[in-house]
């Protein structure tokens, strides 16, 4: 039955008088678009701010978690949740250990059900991302076996850690290296631009509707 | 859904008395403007975006059943499961068996307007299977089971009165709050339960692309998000025009569709799916169902002059901009689809015999196609539906039926022809029509196109027409120069 629909609806749409479509007009450019490190790192920080969220640049892994322990100290979490691959000098079980924040590894996680029960118990998710894009503040994030999807919209709070060689101006130089290669497309990727946000009652807007309250992204630049 | 456009003008008629639509309705068409023109003035060149937008929707319809077909192919080949849907009942079915044979007691659903037109959550519920609508906004239209008010904020004038009471009924909150920010919250709360122990997703599409057989979501809440990335199914409905050539053709249309429906440079996600997950991912779905829905579209396909209604990418930008939304708001239009948009395609897929009342309260002021990101050409197509009603009553034919009738056309069309006899016509017709005015208007006359004056007051003429008081202010204003 389902091939008849199929047919039907494709011979029908291929019986319609045919319009050749028309050349089309040069793509827009774009404000971002040969932005700098430097650049690019003030537009992301300007974007993420204007959506709530924070950014801090640090040079090292070990500086990266003296921001995470005042984050967690800060906004008061005791757990949290980590996934992808971590950054030299960042072990955050040694980090949870000194902090005494319970640390969760997700890609340890026994199941769906595991990983569900602490994904949506956790104070905080951690991500280590694989891009960040400057032209709105944006982290992108591939899934797979060792970035779980939970662990970046569950919990109230998301931590993005990015090395700053993963910041680019523009959405097209991140989309190109995720799809370019048709036989490694992610099951899902996702762009992540400051905290889940509604304004759905009377146009009053406020964070954390269903996802984080709070984003934010910490840039490790190395030694500079 | 159920249509309720037969009752066009008499909710028109209630909600223009509803004061809080009105307040609302008022906020939003001054608001809502401002902030997509600030959102594309991050554009160096505006103009040019749009453009290049127009230019990707017009193509996209054109190439669409190749475009389709590659989809397809792509999607099957990354593990997707591909159902076509030739209608309503084609697509509700399926997705009902899809929930039967796996056991499922509830699904959760991100926002989907093609799930409306359908009325897909009616028939999972009497399928036995119960439907948790997550966006905030659909959440409460649910509840109330109120039509949207907005393509995008289907229950932004709802009062908060309302939501406390349907809320507490639900056991959602426990104490009555009348705050927009604590309803949020308890919805949080009480949807949490649902994402964590799900077993089946249902989503909308924004775009879908051909090259790769990815399907993306754009969205600010992360319902979407935990709708998909919960569960063990997966079920995407997409109407069977989303689908554009590559993803940088479909980077571009997210950055319109961000900018045009909520002013934003982009939304807080955007998620793009190709496949079910790979071995040894813990979570997202294990199984991936595509519904492609037609639904009268390839219909629609045919007719060349409708066709471009196809174009659109639901953005809500034009009901923001219109005349005739700003003060009736969107419960007149009567189905899933509001603003100018409804009012082209909701006569499509009910019938124009059926939408009369709505392609006529239109004034043609085109708003809604200069802003239009697709470049639908929405006052061509109410033009086209009119005529065709005529058409429709007349027995094929768009002529007059009376010989009077007839006959004005004609002259009128001379009269028109010449600009020596319209002016002429004009300043004698001005006496004649004052001697009906009543209080500066002129809301009928005693013979002749009576029926026009019958939703039209015309105002009172001045002694001089504009010809004149131009010639009359160009030869005072070369006084003062000279």
């Amino acid at each position: 039955m389902n091939q008849d629909a199929r047919e039907g609806i494709l011979n029908r749409l291929k019986s319609a008088p045919r319009n050749n479509p028309d050349a089309r007009p040069p793509k827009p450019v774009l404000s971002e678009t040969g932005l700098d490190r430097e650049g690019m790192l003030e537009r992301f920080t300007s974007e993420l701010t204007a959506q709530t969220g924070t950014t801090y640049r640090v040079q090292s892994g070990e500086e990266a978690l003296a921001v995470l322990a005042r984050i967690a100290a800060e906004e008061g979490l005791r757990s949290i949740i980590v996934a992808g691959k971590a950054l030299p000098g960042m072990d955050l079980k040694a980090f949870g250990d000194r902090e005494g924040v319970a640390v969760t590894a997700a890609p340890e996680t026994a199941d769906r059900e595991a990983l569900r029960q602490a994904a949506f118990t956790a104070d905080a998710g951690v991500t280590f991302a694989d891009f960040a894009v400057a032209e709105t503040g944006t982290v992108g994030l591939i899934f797979r076996q060792d970035q779980p999807r939970l662990v970046s919209i569950a919990p109230p709070v998301h931590i993005a850690v990015i090395p700053v060689d993963k910041l680019h101006p523009v959405y097209e130089d991140v989309i190109g290296q995720v799809f370019g290669e048709t036989d490694h497309i992610p099951s899902q990727f996702a762009f992540i631009t400051g905290p889940s946000a509604t304004a759905d009652i009377q146009a009053v807007g406020f964070k954390g509707m269903h996802g984080p309250v709070k984003v934010f992204a910490i840039f490790v630049t190395g030694r500079e | 859904m159920h249509s309720r456009v037969d009752k066009f003008v008499e909710t028109a008629r209630r909600e223009l008395k509803v004061e809080l639509s009105q307040a609302f309705l008022l906020m939003l068409s001054l608001g809502a403007p401002i902030m997509r023109q600030i959102g594309l003035s991050s554009f160096p060149d505006p103009a040019a975006a749009e453009a290049y937008s127009r230019a990707v929707r017009a193509e996209a319809v054109d190439r669409l059943p190749e475009l389709l077909e590659e989809f397809e192919q792509n999607a099957i080949a990354r593990g997707v499961q591909v159902i076509w849907a030739r209608d309503a009942a084609e697509a509700n079915s399926a997705i009902l068996d899809i929930a039967q044979r796996r056991g499922i007691r509830y699904v959760t659903k991100g926002k989907s307007l093609v799930t409306e037109e359908i009325g897909l959550n009616e028939h999972l519920v009497e399928g036995g299977v119960e439907v948790f609508e997550t966006d905030l906004g659909e959440v409460i239209t649910q509840l109330l089971s109120l039509p949207p008010f907005h393509l995008v904020g289907p229950a932004l004038n709802v009062p908060p009165e309302e939501i406390s009471a349907v809320f507490l009924k639900k056991g959602i909150i426990s104490e009555p709050t009348t705050v927009p920010v604590e309803l949020g919250k308890a919805a949080r709360a009480y949807l949490r339960e649902k994402f964590r122990h799900l077993d089946m997703g249902i989503v909308g599409v924004n775009v879908a692309v051909a090259e790769t057989g990815t399907f993306i979501n754009v969205e600010n809440e992360g319902n979407i998000r935990l709708t998909k990335s919960s569960p063990k199914t997966l079920v995407a409905v997409m109407s069977l025009e989303k689908v554009v050539p590559t993803m940088a053709d479909a980077l571009h249309l997210v950055r319109m569709v961000c900018r045009n429906c909520t002013g934003q440079k982009l939304s807080s996600y955007v998620s793009m799916d190709t496949g079910p997950k790979k071995t040894g991912e813990i979570d997202g779905p294990e199984e991936v169902f595509i519904v492609i829905v037609d639904n009268g579209r390839s219909e629609i396909y045919r007719d060349p002059q409708a066709r471009q209604i196809l174009r659109c990418i639901r953005c809500g930008a034009c009901a923001n901009v219109c005349p005739v939304y700003a003060k009736i708001g969107g419960y007149p239009y009567g189905f899933a689809y509001t603003g100018p948009m409804g009012q082209v395609m909701n006569p499509l897929l009910l019938g124009i015999e059926a939408c009369s009342d709505l392609y006529r309260a239109c004034t043609l002021c085109g708003a809604c196609s200069k802003i239009c990101p697709a470049g639908v050409d929405h006052p061509s197509l109410i033009l086209e539906y009119r005529a065709r009603e005529i058409r429709l009553k007349n027995g094929g034919s768009a002529d007059f039926r009376s010989r009077a009738g007839k006959a004005l056309a004609s002259l009128l069309s001379m009269v028109m022809g010449s600009s020596l006899l319209w002016r002429l016509g004009v300043k004698c017709a001005r006496p004649v029509l004052n001697r009906f005015a009543r209080g500066g208007y002129i809301s009928g006359i005693p013979t002749g196109p009576q029926a026009w004056f019958g939703c039209r007051d015309l105002r009172a003429m001045p002694a001089r027409t504009f010809h004149e008081q131009w010639q009359d202010l160009q030869a005072g204003s070369g006084r003062e120069a000279s």
